[in-house]
């Protein structure tokens, strides 16, 4: 018995394929991301409107990924571990989805801000966006490497993201309580705030498809973690 | 080498078969073709035996009803089978009592070249019965069992050979159920049947699995994963992993078992 490839060599293409791309549209929603940010922080109308631009082909990757998912489903009657790289990876390319619906939401949010004159507050969201993006990252690798360790920091580092979103939210309603000038700015930052912190709280629910993935093992919702 | 098998009780269910290191050659001892095998076959449920050719299932499951008695040289070199309690090699066992019990469907459908009542009411008139209505009720009984009445209700008396595939293969079955074993065992029993056939006979299976313990070889993975409660993999004469269905097909325990299951074993 030999322990390499399928005994379809079109198989292991189709899934191999149907893999690197659901890692591209993780990239491009994290793009999507950092571009939304880059715009709030560098007063950067442009960037905010190629990222709600470029959603657009975010949708049609999501679109296209679960045709795929369910013709390799049809097609090849894949078990077991194939079959959860199937059924996780839709499921991851729906979240990103929604991650990149944020990333929208937040450059609109942007442009608005940017249309205003400049808060310092503002600063207050780059640690929440960095810790945001740096769980996505690890979700995203992850998932591509399928690495169920860093898989399960992922959920441990939401904590510290909600942390940062509360304290953030404490300041900025504090603001709100003053000038009021400048309160649709501070509402804004309030929204992008939350928006970031339901980035992790999506980087989270891709951590545990993967852990679901490599070892079958639900971990949603308490379930208890694999061994 | 294979693996040890991860676990010989798929459930806690109480067992019927009971298999205990079970060794078999079909050369008097000279190489084996099953090796130690121990696996219990839960009372009314379903069974799947599955693994590449030439693994040993569909060997073993003809030493279920000690079909392979009929191949000279072939002998049980090791262990016992035990059902109900009774191991079916001791010598004062009788093969023929003994398949009265353990029914068998084939591969290839063989209705005899006889009515399609008379097909049914076979196994009841060697067992000497001969009262007409007792016979009657029995095959309606059996038809209806096997999901076949309504199609042959109106033309019992034609030739069985007259039957689609499917519906002689069906046939077989309630030929199989009508003397009314404990155990069924199935060898491939769709192999030679189109989709719409197959489905009717694992239709069928369901719900013959209420009444008799069901012991079924086959070489699709979706057949195995549809219609069976305990899956047992082989391969090269040991049983590698016997456990859940659900289990074995979502998640098994051994490396072997997951690479027959997803295609990567050549």
């Amino acid at each position: 018995m030999h322990t390499g490839g399928h005994i379809l060599s079109e198989f292991d293409s189709a899934l191999k394929a149907f893999k690197e791309k659901t890692i591209n549209i993780g990239c491009l929603a994290q793009q999507n991301l950092e571009g939304s940010l880059q715009g709030l922080f560098d007063r950067n109308t442009e960037l905010c409107n190629k990222v709600i631009a470029d959603d657009e082909d975010v949708d049609q990757l999501e679109i296209s990924i679960d045709d795929d998912g369910f013709i390799i489903m049809s097609k090849y009657r894949p078990f077991a571990s194939d079959l959860r790289v199937v059924v996780a990876s839709m499921k991851i390319t729906n979240v990103i989805e929604r991650i990149s619906d944020h990333a929208v939401s937040i450059a609109k949010r942007s442009r608005k801000l940017i249309r205003s004159p400049e808060l310092p507050e503002v600063s207050l969201i780059e640690p929440i966006f960095k810790h945001a993006n740096s769980m996505l990252t690890d979700a995203l690798t992850a998932y591509s490497d399928g690495n169920q360790d860093l898989a399960l920091s992922v959920i441990s580092a939401d904590v510290e993201l909600n942390k940062l979103h509360k304290k953030a939210t404490k300041q900025l309603t504090k603001c709100l309580e003053g000038e009021a000038a400048a309160h649709k700015s501070y509402l804004h930052l309030v929204f992008i705030s939350r928006w970031l912190e339901r980035v992790g709280d999506l980087a989270v629910n891709i951590a545990e498809d993967v852990v679901y993935m490599e070892t079958a093992t639900d971990i949603r919702h308490g379930g208890e973690l694999p061994e | 080498m294979v693996a040890s098998p991860t676990s010989q009780d798929s459930s806690t269910d109480p067992a019927l078969i009971n298999i205990d290191d079970l060794g078999f050659s079909y050369n008097q001892g000279k190489t084996e073709t099953i090796q130690g095998v121990s696996l219990h076959c839960p009372e009314k449920q379903v069974t799947a035996f599955i693994g590449p050719s030439g693994c040993g299932k569909s060997t073993l499951l003809r030493c279920i009803n000690r079909m392979n008695d009929l191949v000279e040289t072939s002998k049980i070199t090791r262990g016992s089978i035990n059902i109900m309690g009774q191991d079916i090699n001791a010598p004062d066992v009788d093969a023929i009592e003994l398949r009265k019990q353990v029914g068998m469907v084939f591969q290839k459908y063989n209705p005899f070249p006889k009515s399609i009542y008379e097909n049914v009411a076979y196994g009841l008139r060697i067992q000497g019965i001969k009262n007409k209505s007792t016979l009657d009720e029995a095959v309606e009984r059996a038809l209806k069992g096997a999901a076949l009445w309504d199609e042959v209700k109106d033309r019992l008396k034609d030739s069985a050979l007259g039957l689609s595939g499917g519906q002689q293969q069906r046939l077989c079955i309630a030929r199989t159920t009508a003397v009314s074993p404990k155990v069924i065992l199935m060898d491939e029993p769709c192999s030679a049947l189109d989709p719409i056939a197959t489905a009717k006979v694992e239709e069928l299976i369901s719900e013959l699995r209420r009444d008799f313990t069901i012991v079924i070889v086959t070489h699709s993975m979706q057949q195995a994963s549809r219609i069976s409660d305990n899956t047992a993999f082989f391969y090269l004469g040991e049983l590698v992993e016997y456990g859940d269905t659900n289990k074995i097909f979502s998640n098994p325990s051994v490396k072997q078992t997951e690479d027959y299951i997803s295609g990567r074993f050549g």
